[in-house]
């Protein structure tokens, strides 16, 4: 029944699918690592500090040190005075807080290792996400429970995309441990939903203006919180 | 058993939970479930113009010998915006001058914003009521004095936000960290909570006087 031919065949057909296949597996393990997507990303930081101990045992919140982050482009890293605003007192002689001293008493910055990073040519504005009433843990995953920090997202932009297009399966809204300010305290049965405010018709125009509405400020020079609303899908709203 | 599958060799079991293993592990990986962690920075394949010669906020410079890239302004710069905080936690008088009262009046979206503000950055050693109970005192930090206290009620609002702008004691400026619109917020929630915490112990002096026959 088996020819020489169709044996010859049926050997080369198994060995070509066995070899796609440990190719394919090959190829998304590795393309699937954090050397490739970013996640994963670890590092050691000079100083051990400790979110898990400050944001998720004392409660400290986001913004106390990141201060600034509702009003500038870039989350700022807090300065050492900050750090030594507490542990001037509290573990004053800790060896592990050499470092922070040490920068404190000659001004030199402590080298902190950078987690997540975008690409130059990309612009992320956190102020813009954070009066939106976006959590921090949506894109830097629940940090008040990590000792040390890894970046659980990819940044990249398909992910960024994804929750333009559909921002109610991936926002968490802001929680109470960020420090984020939503406006006035919500009405009762409000508040733990994110309303998506339809502000842009998909289709029309495609890629056209991004349009929404500013509200009014309430208090002169504090930007007001915004309804969440879907994301701009221009080109020119991140690559500018 | 081996009445029942007559064909069944003693190698496919562990061949069957290998193979069973090895789906598991696929499920895992493709969603997302899996995770690599590595203290080596992100292979880039494609560096592209990732990392172009220019400095990003507290990125280290490459160029000046220090790797400082926030440089210290030469003397007599002024900012475009804001303001520094110009005086020291002794000036008192002067900044009541100079900053005597709220920008803005009261409203209860004013009381909602220094409420917000108060949590974040008051009450991580003021306490959520003002009392000088926050969890960094229980830490071991120096217990700040009541601010809901008869003298601290008759500060006038300068004050407060002179003691918020300048610091006291062992307490740091936050005037880099809050604008002026938010120390005048917390001033107001400050405000708030010393009439609740007066109307409580009215209402606590009231119950103990014993009740008419």
């Amino acid at each position: 029944m088996f020819t020489p031919d169709l044996d010859r065949r049926i050997k080369q057909g198994i060995l070509s699918v066995a070899g796609t296949v440990l190719t394919a597996a090959l190829v998304t393990y590795f393309g699937m690592h954090n050397r490739v997507t970013d996640v994963g990303y670890r590092p050691q930081q000079p100083v051990p500090f400790s979110h898990k101990l400050h944001v998720g045992e004392l409660g400290i919140k986001c913004v106390y040190c990141h201060a600034g982050v509702e009003r500038s482009p870039h989350s700022p890293v807090p300065t050492v005075s900050t750090c030594m605003g507490c542990h001037i007192v509290v573990k004053a002689e800790s060896p592990r807080l050499a470092l922070v001293r040490e920068a404190y008493e000659t001004g030199r910055p402590l080298e902190w290792r950078r987690v997540h990073k975008l690409p130059d040519y990309v612009h992320f504005n956190h102020a813009r996400h954070i009066r939106a009433g976006i959590d921090c843990a949506s894109c830097h995953g629940p940090v008040e429970r990590m000792g040390v920090v890894s970046q659980v997202a990819p940044l990249s932009m398909g992910w960024c995309l994804d929750c333009h297009r559909n921002p109610e399966k991936h926002i968490i809204p802001a929680r109470e441990i960020s420090g984020i300010f939503t406006g006035l305290p919500a009405q009762a049965g409000e508040g733990t939903t994110v309303r998506i405010a339809e502000s842009r018709p998909v289709t029309n125009p495609p890629y056209g203006l991004w349009q929404t509405s500013v509200p009014q400020q309430l208090i002169p020079g504090v930007p007001t919180p915004k309804a969440p609303g879907r994301g701009p899908e221009t080109c020119s709203a991140c690559h500018y | 058993m081996a009445a029942r599958f007559p064909n069944l060799r003693w190698w496919h079991i562990p061949a069957g939970l290998l193979g069973t293993a090895f789906v598991i592990f696929w499920i895992l990986v493709l969603s997302g479930q899996k995770t690599w962690f590595s203290e080596q920075p992100p292979l880039q394949i494609i560096p592209d113009m990732d990392d172009q010669f220019r400095v990003d906020p507290q990125e280290a410079s490459r160029f000046f010998s220090d790797r400082r890239s926030f440089r210290t302004p030469p003397e007599g710069t002024v900012p475009r915006s804001g303001r520094a905080y110009p005086f020291g936690p002794g000036d008192l008088a002067l900044a009541e001058k100079a900053f005597p009262q709220p920008p803005f009046p009261e409203s209860p979206y004013v009381l909602a914003f220094g409420q917000n503000r108060y949590d974040a950055f008051c009450s991580p050693c003021h306490g959520p009521d003002g009392k000088g109970n926050g969890p960094v005192v229980q830490r071991g930090f120096v217990p700040p004095p009541d601010l809901t206290r008869p003298e601290a009620r008759a500060y006038s609002d300068a004050r407060i936000f002179h003691v918020i702008s300048a610091g006291q004691n062992v307490m740091p400026s936050y005037a880099t960290k809050l604008t002026e619109a938010e120390r005048w917020a917390i001033v107001f929630y400050v405000r708030q909570l010393q009439r609740q915490s007066a109307l409580q112990q009215q209402a606590a002096s009231l119950s103990t006087v014993p009740a008419r026959q």
